[in-house]
């Protein structure tokens, strides 16, 4: 099972790898806290389900893991879990199986 | 090489279709709850129910790890049965429901997810002409079916930004086992409702299909093409 270094480290590498896709140049030196999606986000809704779809894809690659991060309790939080890389990785951290 | 998904190919239409796209030189990926006797080179089969989601998530990560993307999805597994509402049981709207609409939008997708990186890709869905001609008999198979032509629509704006097209074929009665139920009288009413009045084929299908998958259909996205000239 991954720890929270090693799965921030895996959604920085996502964010870098979808910057040169979508040729973002605000995201292709990621930080924890720089914006990703919302108020002053770089990406727009059609790169944020390509950034979701790399990190569950990741996940799947590198430890085995399934797990959805767009699922009802995304869709429903208060703050959205896709705010930037520090939220991204709490949410993934919340769905690591026990 | 290009490589295709298709749903329901142990027998009817579905196999038909692996074997058509075998011939043109792709790389077929095919899926039925039972095991196929279909064997090809590039043919791979996957026993599985469409509606289990772990299931289809599994099959999109081994095709992802061997193939590494998907160009063409053709969503044909389906179920009918044809009923009077009175007399239909909710176990069967259950499955038919789960088969034909759950099942189309999980492979819908996560194949999607694999189509990402193709730059240009095709779904094709399966609807029927017993949804536009209201046919009595079978409201909750074209209610299924009326599911999968919204689907399509709105899929095709959702999955535009990835370059992917979301269309549909509404094949008319052709002679498999799923409508070999249907009484002599009743098929030929049907039949006189279309504008050719004769039974569809196994190529009818294949040549709306190919169309959609052509590489200038590119413009070509939400459409649903009822073949005998139903609309
Ligand atoms: N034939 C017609 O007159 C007609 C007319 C209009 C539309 N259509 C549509 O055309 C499509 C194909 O029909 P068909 O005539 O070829 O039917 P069919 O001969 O009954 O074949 C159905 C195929 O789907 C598979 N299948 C069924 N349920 C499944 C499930 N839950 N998971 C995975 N695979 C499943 C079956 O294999 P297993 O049993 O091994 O699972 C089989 O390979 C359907 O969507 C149907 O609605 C047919």
């Amino acid at each position: 099972m991954p720890d929270r270094q090693a799965v921030e480290t895996l959604i920085l590498d996502s964010v870098k790898m979808l910057a040169e896709d979508f040729d973002l140049e605000t995201l292709k030196q990621p930080t924890p806290e720089l914006a990703l999606y919302g108020e002053d986000g770089a990406l727009d809704s059609m790169a944020l389900v390509n950034l979701i779809a790399d990190i569950e894809d990741a996940l799947s690659e590198r430890y085995a893991l399934s797990i959805a991060l767009a699922d009802e309790k995304a869709m429903s939080a208060k703050n959205s879990p896709y705010r930037n890389v520090q939220s991204l990785t709490d949410a993934v951290m919340e769905r690591l199986p026990a | 090489m290009r490589t295709i998904v298709i749903t329901g190919t142990r027998k009817g239409i579905g196999r038909s279709l692996a074997e058509h796209y075998l011939s043109e030189g792709w790389q077929v990926a095919g899926c039925s709850r039972s095991a196929s006797d279909l064997e090809h080179a590039h043919y791979q089969h996957f026993a599985l129910d469409v509606s289990d989601e772990a299931a289809v998530v599994n099959m999109a990560r081994q095709l992802k790890k061997k193939y590494t993307r998907v160009d063409a999805l053709v969503n044909n597994a389906g179920i009918a049965s044809m009923n009077h509402a009175l007399l239909t049981p909710v176990s069967t709207v259950n499955r038919i429901f789960q088969t034909n609409v759950v099942g189309t939008f999980l492979f819908c997708r996560e194949m999607a997810k694999l189509m990402r990186r193709s730059g240009s890709a095709r779904i094709v869905n399966f609807t029927t002409v017993a949804h536009p001609l209201n046919l009595e008999g079978e409201a909750i198979y074209a209610a299924s079916k009326a599911a999968i032509e919204s689907l399509t629509r709105i899929l095709a704006r959702e999955l535009s930004g990835l370059n992917i097209t979301v269309n549909a074929v509404g094949p008319t009665p052709i002679e498999t086992d799923l409508i070999r139920g249907v009484p002599a009288a009743k098929m030929q009413a049907l039949l006189e409702r279309q504008a050719i009045p004769r039974m569809g084929t196994v190529d009818d299908v294949v040549n709306a299909v190919d169309f959609f998958l052509r590489e200038e259909s590119d413009f070509i996205t939400g459409q649903v093409i009822y073949l005998g000239g139903v609309s």
